[in-house]
């Protein structure tokens, strides 16, 4: 389980979320703030403070921004694969 | 020779309520948390949110739900120990000594890992944190002692804005420092900061902190236009919010799984006398709820109490019988 990080967030970036977060599994992609699946404990705490109301809990994700799922898994993969 | 049957680690819904529960098995419990108070994430983290999935209660506010699991645990009588974490183990005779960051060592006959996702530390602030205890602070337990003091408080959520609203009507003058022009709290209490003395410096950030023996000054800088500004201060008080870290729980050679301590159906880990239960402990099939933590909670309490008194049976019987 784990929030998910969508479109609203694109170009916009405010991080507000990061400085909530009590794990740090926020992490900043080219053009949007991607949730890291593994490291969210499901806390919750950055969805109120998103100001572009970007985040969403998984299971609770519009059906239309189903597809952020995935292309957070995918960021992690590419970042954990160049990282070695 | 052990001074307590069991040593509960952590002090969240599911360690308070195995404080209880290993009362009702007539142990004795002492428990350790890093926080100062108990209720682990839910009252570090979000204490007004409304959990509906607890047995029995249809909705019920987190720190109300805290508040009644430590009355419950009061029952039997536990020794805290608040702000220390547990940092390491050692086996002794029939028993495990855990120590911790405070230096108090504790001897016990079982050990109940109850870390939850770990232990909880305020988010350090990035810069000048060389001057913590000397001007710099992460928690404000008595505000009077900032009577008349320049306070600079750095952060934008709910606890930086309610300690600029307890200091303000205390202290000489009161500076908050925010990164952002927004603020995280609750609108209430920013309506309330915007009517009061309270200095806003937004967006700011702390550039540096100077000073001889403690921080007398604080240079914060505007994070659009670069400009510094100097603020003269007796202390600074950093909310930041909170990290947290399985920190030393991971050196203690337990088998892992994931990020979490395996555990087998008894609640045991890899470790002798030492048990794990609630979101800490993994396993196939694992679902991390309070109400599997509460299940999970009781089965080691009962499982490791043979353990502790030999004369005691695995099956409590009925609480209600109990009384």
């Amino acid at each position: 389980m784990a929030y998910v990080v969508t479109d609203a967030c694109v170009d916009i970036m405010d991080q507000s979320c990061v400085e909530e977060c009590p794990v740090d599994c926020i992490y900043e992609g080219d053009r949007m703030m991607y949730i890291h699946p593994d490291e969210c404990v499901d806390c919750g705490k950055c969805v109120p403070v998103c100001p572009s109301d970007a985040i969403f809990w998984e299971h609770k994700l519009p059906a239309e921004l189903a597809h952020f799922t995935a292309a957070a898994t995918e960021f992690f993969e590419q970042r954990e694969d160049s990282s070695g | 020779m052990a001074e307590t049957d069991l040593l509960i680690v952590g002090a969240g819904p599911v360690g308070l309520y195995a404080v209880y529960y290993a009362g009702f098995r007539g142990l004795s419990v002492t428990v350790v948390d890093a926080l100062e108070q108990p209720g682990g994430q839910m009252s570090a983290l979000y204490p007004e949110k409304k959990v509906y999935d607890i047995a029995g209660f249809p909705a019920v506010r987190a720190q109300d739900l805290v508040d009644a699991l430590a009355e419950q645990a009061a029952q039997v009588k536990p020794r805290y120990l608040l702000g220390e974490t547990a940092q390491t183990i050692n086996d002794s005779a029939d028993a495990v000594t855990v120590t911790t960051s405070r230096g108090t060592t504790v001897t016990a006959k079982a050990v109940l890992i109850t870390g939850g996702i770990g232990s909880f530390q305020p988010r350090p602030l990035p810069t000048g944190g060389e001057y913590e205890n000397r001007g710099l602070r992460y928690f404000v337990p008595r505000p009077a002692e900032l009577t008349d003091a320049d306070v600079v408080i750095v952060g934008g959520g709910d606890s930086a804005v309610d300690w600029a609203l307890a200091l303000e009507p205390l202290a000489r003058s009161v500076a908050l420092v925010h990164r952002r022009a927004r603020f995280r709290a609750h609108e209430h209490s920013v309506r309330l900061l915007r009517a009061s003395s309270t200095r806003l410096y937004t967006p700011h950030e702390v550039h540096r902190m100077s000073g001889a023996n403690r921080v007398e000054q604080v240079e914060i800088r505007n994070v659009e236009t670069g400009t510094i500004e100097c603020l003269r201060v007796d202390a600074v008080v950093a909310a930041l919010g909170f990290v947290a870290n399985l920190g030393p729980l991971t050196t203690w050679g337990l088998e892992m799984r994931n990020r979490h301590i395996a555990v087998d159906r008894t609640m045991r880990t890899s470790r002798p006398r030492v048990y794990a239960a609630g979101d800490i402990a993994g396993y196939a099939g694992k679902v991390a709820l309070i109400s599997v933590g509460f299940g999970e909670a009781a089965l080691a309490v009962n499982n490791l109490a043979p353990l502790v008194d030999p004369s005691l049976h695995r099956e409590p019987g009925h609480s209600s019988d109990a009384a």
